[in-house]
């Protein structure tokens, strides 16, 4: 049993129309940023396939290639102070914080130039300097650590939000159920984004979930409205995130967004993803949403040279990092025996 | 001095450390309102308010996860399980997550968090309430391991290991909870990593933890007394960092080797001692090593029965006269 | 078995030997009785506790010891010998108390051959259990499990009795007696060698006479000393030792060292010196001469499968050791190199372990530091031949050829090897010689590097 793609926009909280005016209209800037961010993050992530196939990138990967938008759109409404949290699914959550791209295909690569010096590699990635607190690869242990990074904001008073990005899949396990209850009683600056691309790994994800819609149907369950959008119009999902960004930082509590949005490769790099039916996987491919915002902007009036720049910049920056990061040595093996403790060792006795 | 009992000691330690750091935070089940299931944090909320001692839910991986979330941007906290075995309910926070982070990010955070809870048997509330779990944590890199034996020794390490900036598994034995012994007034705080010998002697070395070491001493009273063996009892206190450099220098001079194990027989914390005293000072041992353990069964609950499976002190005198025919 | 002073009251720690009905190397039933014990307050009769056979009588009649002193010790039936043990008392090659052989149930062996009688008792004998210290501190002072009593269960040797043991001191062990054992006049030697008439082993005195020297400074024997003087003595005392030499043209060895001097100190870390060249022609020179790498056992030699090498390494004036490098037959100059670094930087450092003393079956000897002509070195028990290299220096040689003599400058040392004249003859130690001078002389030292 297949799911039929959304048509039109979908629905949208009731609460939108209630929020503050600062996200009256996108303004054109934003509209190339955010545009810049979804090409980068394609570009970043097909390379990282490439990669991939030619066994440079080991172990496993886990690509959002079709899932642009929610990243770029929560990435461009975020204050750069504000904390995310995301899966192993990571690359273009922690792409879009700020950290460069030769960071993130070092680390893929297991070069000393990674974002972690190969020591965590592709489902881990972490830059605290820029706000993304982790990737995380057990399904469901980010909630609560994110609700944790909410409650250190909220007791310091600083406004700071925590955005944590997660899957259909996660829906069903006890953590995140734990989370959305401690964030509501405690109403944490947290904001819960369930990317739903209708498969949990290799199941459809109706087949395994009490309700048709797995996070949004949930919501009232722990008193929060309902909001499922779709996730493939970057518009949408920056106006949607803006506005529970500006919620939690009030001090009005938790959202939880159930996004709709599907991806274009497997789950993992092992898995061509044969599963899904022939006329859903061409019908979510006709709403790629870098060419349907590319479309967008076009008719909007936006000059076509402004996106030929952003997408030939965007190429030769890939290339630029390939390079950089094919050219980083392994790291030095005595990295392996450092950092078990905060002072640098590793020592469990004397 | 003053003279506390354990359990007051608990409250005693949190308070000291909240009042000098105000990032200090406590949360757990019934821990504010209450002061606690087994009443180790009455007043708590009275002196720092529900902004900084914090009751929850039932629900060990949020608890966990926010002591985590919380730990790696700017805060301390403390946070409480109610008993030790129910970390099994939100080990994959614990072991997976806490622990391997800062390895994993290549140092970019760290955790200076403290997870306490009330381990151990000898009240008599059954297998899933009275476990030593404390070798479930020596087993997974990344985590300290504590576990007092004695009123001082609760406030004094609860306080380092709030201090300290790495995650802290802090075990206090619910059947000392009502022991009373001479508390250092003021701030006070000891050292993570080190062992003490609380009653020196020649003939064997007798390391034991928690709710082991009183009757590691009785026995040793015993062995002086009536068998004129002389029982060197030591005090190990801390699994991880582990004060290896106290107990090898105790072994090399008695040449004998005995742990007192409160937990199931099966990878306990005294087989990692014995396998090192083995392997470093196999040419100065003059009989086998020995472990005490309670036997590899889930506990019993009946008095009767839990009181004969637990090592006794009857039973390391036993083990001992045996040890140095 | 062990048969222990028992506690004849509650009271009471210790008990005289009043009486011994039976001697070693009788028979015994269970139950029989075998000696009386008393105290001033009471008197009693020790039964057997096993069927078996007295092997040693270890308290004298008159003597008080502690109660738990073992007083005899009895081999039954089912008795059974311990590598261990049987290690320990052959390498410790120390006799000096009272060997007892089940044979000749003889409670006092002329030690002709101590090691052998040493190897026979404790194959007979009863399977001592010795802890790990035990085993340390008995291989450390080259003492005899089977004396030292033991107040543990079942009489075990505890770390306290053996330092109790040790403390007492060696007044309490008597010295070996020697007979005259006259040695033939060296063979005819085959080759341009030195022999040396045998010594004649004086008879060693059981304990020094009383003598007091008015003037000079009195210097205790350490512990290192005393075990070394014991060892001397016993090892002159069992071997008749002959002494035989050769001169080594080095030139060969030494166009090597120069070539490979450079790197290989780069590459290790330390000097590439003469030693493992003449360890490595000592192996291979032992494979085709094998009974110089044996030991003598009673009236046979055994001829031991591998070159365990010992190397005598000097402590800095303070005492002598021997690690041992097992099979060194296997390893070629770089391995042997190695090892012989490995071993004696260890030995400096007092870092050996036991097992490393053990198993030794030729010694090299490095005595040329202090520019040494040759040296008569003391075979190591229970060895039957040891080499001396002693100083190589340049000298003037003849060097013959079909245009004539000429007279060439060469690097020469000498080699002299000691040997047990009961295993082998001087045509046979000289052959050996002859073979190695030819190894080092003519060998093409660059493919072992």
């Amino acid at each position: 049993m297949s799911n039929e793609p959304l048509e039109g926009i979908g629905l949208v909280s009731a609460d939108l129309s209630d929020t503050s005016g600062d996200i009256a209209y996108i303004d054109t800037e934003t509209r190339l940023r955010l545009y810049r961010k979804m090409y980068e993050c394609r570009v970043l992530e097909q390379r990282a396939y490439d990669l991939f196939m030619q066994n440079l990138v080991k172990g496993t990967s886990h690509l959002a290639l079709g899932q642009e938008a929610v990243a770029a759109g929560f990435g461009i409404a975020m204050r750069h102070d504000d904390y995310t949290f995301c899966t192993y699914r990571g690359h273009n959550h922690t792409y879009v914080r700020g950290v460069s791209m030769s960071a993130i295909l070092g680390e893929l690569m297991g070069r000393e130039c990674g974002l972690l010096r190969g020591k965590g590699g592709s489902m881990h990635l972490t830059s605290v300097e820029h706000g993304a607190m982790g990737s995380y690869a057990i399904i469901g242990a980010h909630l609560p650590v994110a609700a944790g990074a909410a409650w250190s904001a909220q007791y310091r008073g600083t406004q700071q939000v925590a955005v944590c990005f997660f899957g259909d899949g996660t829906t069903n396990i006890g953590a995140f159920h734990e989370a959305l209850n401690f964030a509501v009683i405690w109403k944490l600056p947290v904001v819960f984004v369930c990317e739903n691309n209708l498969y949990m790994e290799y199941t459809p994800i109706e087949a395994v979930t009490a309700v048709k819609n797995p996070a949004a149907d949930r919501a009232a369950a722990y008193g929060l409205e309902p909001i499922l959008i779709d996730g493939n119009d970057v518009d949408v999902v920056y106006e949607t995130a803006g506005a529970a960004l500006s919620r939690a930082r009030k001090g009005d509590g938790p959202s939880l967004i159930e996004a709709q949005t599907y991806r274009h490769g497997g789950h993992s790099r092992a898995d061509p993803g044969k599963y899904r039916p022939d006329e859903e996987l061409k019908a979510w491919l006709a709403r790629d949403p870098i060419p349907m915002y590319r479309e967008r902007l076009v008719s909007l009036g936006i000059d076509e040279e402004a996106l030929e720049a952003i997408e030939s910049e965007s190429d030769t920056a890939i290339d630029a990092a390939t390079e950089e990061a094919r050219n980083s040595p392994p790291p030095p093996v005595d990295i392996a025996h450092i950092d078990v403790w905060a002072d640098g060792s590793a020592s469990w006795r004397n | 001095m003053a003279e506390l009992t354990y359990r007051e000691a608990v409250g005693e330690a949190i308070a000291q450390e909240m009042r000098r750091d105000t990032n200090v935070v406590f949360l757990g089940e019934d821990v504010a309102a209450a002061g606690g299931v087994f009443k180790t944090t009455t007043g708590l909320l009275d002196e720092f308010g529900p902004d900084r001692v914090k009751d929850t839910p039932i629900s060990e991986q949020a608890i966990i996860g926010a002591a985590m979330g919380a730990s790696m941007t700017g805060l301390r906290p403390i946070a409480e399980i109610m008993f030790s075995d129910f970390f099994a309910v939100c080990w994959d926070l614990v072991a997976n997550q806490i622990a391997k982070t800062r390895y994993m990010t290549d140092g970019q955070c760290s955790f200076p968090l403290v997870l306490r809870s009330a381990n151990g048997g000898g009240s008599r509330f059954g297998a899933q309430h009275s476990q030593s779990v404390e070798n479930w944590a020596m087993a997974i890199p990344g985590l300290k391991v504590v576990a007092p034996s004695t009123a001082a020794d609760v406030k004094g390490l609860l306080a380092a290991s709030v201090r300290d900036p790495d995650p802290v598994m802090f075990f206090e034995q619910k059947s000392l909870y009502a022991v009373k012994g001479e508390v250092p007034e003021g701030e006070h705080v000891e050292p993570l990593g080190v062992a003490t010998i609380l009653r020196p002697g020649t003939d064997v070395t007798i390391a034991a933890l928690a709710a082991m070491v009183p009757r590691a001493l009785k026995a040793a009273e015993t062995l002086q007394e009536e068998h004129g063996v002389s029982a060197e009892v030591v005090d190990v206190r801390c699994l991880v960092p582990l004060d290896t450099r106290t107990i090898l220098e105790s072994v090399s001079r008695t040449g004998r080797f005995m742990t007192v194990e409160e937990n199931p027989r099966l990878c306990g914390w005294g087989a990692e001692l014995a396998s090192i005293v083995a392997e470093e000072l196999f040419w100065d041992l003059d009989g086998p090593i020995v472990r005490v353990t309670t036997p590899h069964i889930p506990l019993p609950s009946a008095d009767a029965l839990e009181d004969a499976v637990l090592p006794s002190p009857q039973r390391i005198v036993e083990n001992v006269k045996r040890l140095v025919d | 078995m062990n048969v222990l002073m028992p506690q004849l009251g509650e009271t009471v720690a210790e008990g005289t030997v009043a009486a011994w009905h039976k001697k070693a190397g009788d028979e015994v039933a269970k139950d029989e009785i075998l000696l009386d014990v008393e105290t001033d307050k009471a008197a009693t009769e020790v039964p057997a506790p096993i069927t078996g056979v007295i092997t040693s009588v270890l308290v004298q009649e008159g003597e008080t010891v502690d109660v738990g002193t073992v007083l005899a010790v009895i081999n039954g039936p089912d008795a059974a010998e311990t590598e261990t043990e049987t290690r320990i008392t052959r390498e410790e090659g120390d006799s000096t108390v009272l060997s007892v052989t089940m044979e000749t149930g003889v409670v006092e062996k002329l030690p002709g051959d101590p090691p052998a009688a040493a190897a026979r008792f404790s194959q007979a004998g009863q399977r001592l259990k010795l802890s790990p210290v035990v085993r340390r501190l008995i291989a450390e002072h080259r003492l005899d499990a089977q004396v030292i009593p033991g107040s543990g269960r079942d009489g075990r040797i505890t770390r306290n009795d053996v330092m109790a043991f040790i403390e007492a001191g060696p007044g309490e062990v008597a010295a070996p007696r020697v007979t005259e054992v006259s040695v033939a006049p060296a063979a005819e030697s085959a080759a341009p060698g030195v022999q040396v008439p045998a010594d004649r082993p004086r008879p060693a005195p059981a304990q020094p006479a009383a003598q007091t020297f008015s003037d000079g400074d009195r210097v205790p024997f350490d512990r290192i000393r005393r075990v070394t003087a014991e060892h001397m003595v016993r090892s002159k005392a069992t071997s008749p030792h002959v002494l035989q030499a050769v001169e080594v043209d080095f030139s060969a060895v030494d166009r090597v060292r120069s070539r490979y001097r450079e790197s290989w100190r780069a590459d290790h870390g330390f000097s590439l010196t003469y030693l493992p060249f003449i360890a490595r022609a000592t192996c291979l020179a032992l494979r085709d001469f094998p009974r110089l790498n044996g030991s003598v056992d009673g009236d046979a030699l055994v001829l031991h499968k591998r070159v365990n090498l010992s190397i005598a390494v000097d402590l800095n004036f303070e005492g002598l050791v021997a690690p041992v490098i097992p099979d060194a037959g296997g390893l070629t100059v770089s391995g042997l190199a190695h090892r012989i670094h490995s071993v004696s930087a260890r030995a400096r450092e007092g870092q050996l372990t036991p097992d490393e003393f053990t198993g030794g079956t030729y010694t090299l000897s490095n005595n040329g530091s202090f520019g040494t002509l040759l040296t008569a070195a003391i075979i190591n028990q229970p060895q039957v031949g040891v080499l001396s290299i002693d100083a190589i220096k340049k000298r003037p040689v003849v060097v013959e050829s079909p245009a004539g003599d000429s007279i060439a400058i060469r690097p020469v040392g000498i080699l002299s090897q000691s040997f047990d004249h009961r295993a082998v003859d001087g045509s046979y130690s000289a052959a050996f010689l002859h073979k190695t001078r030819t190894l080092l002389e003519d060998k093409d030292w660059s493919a072992e590097l």
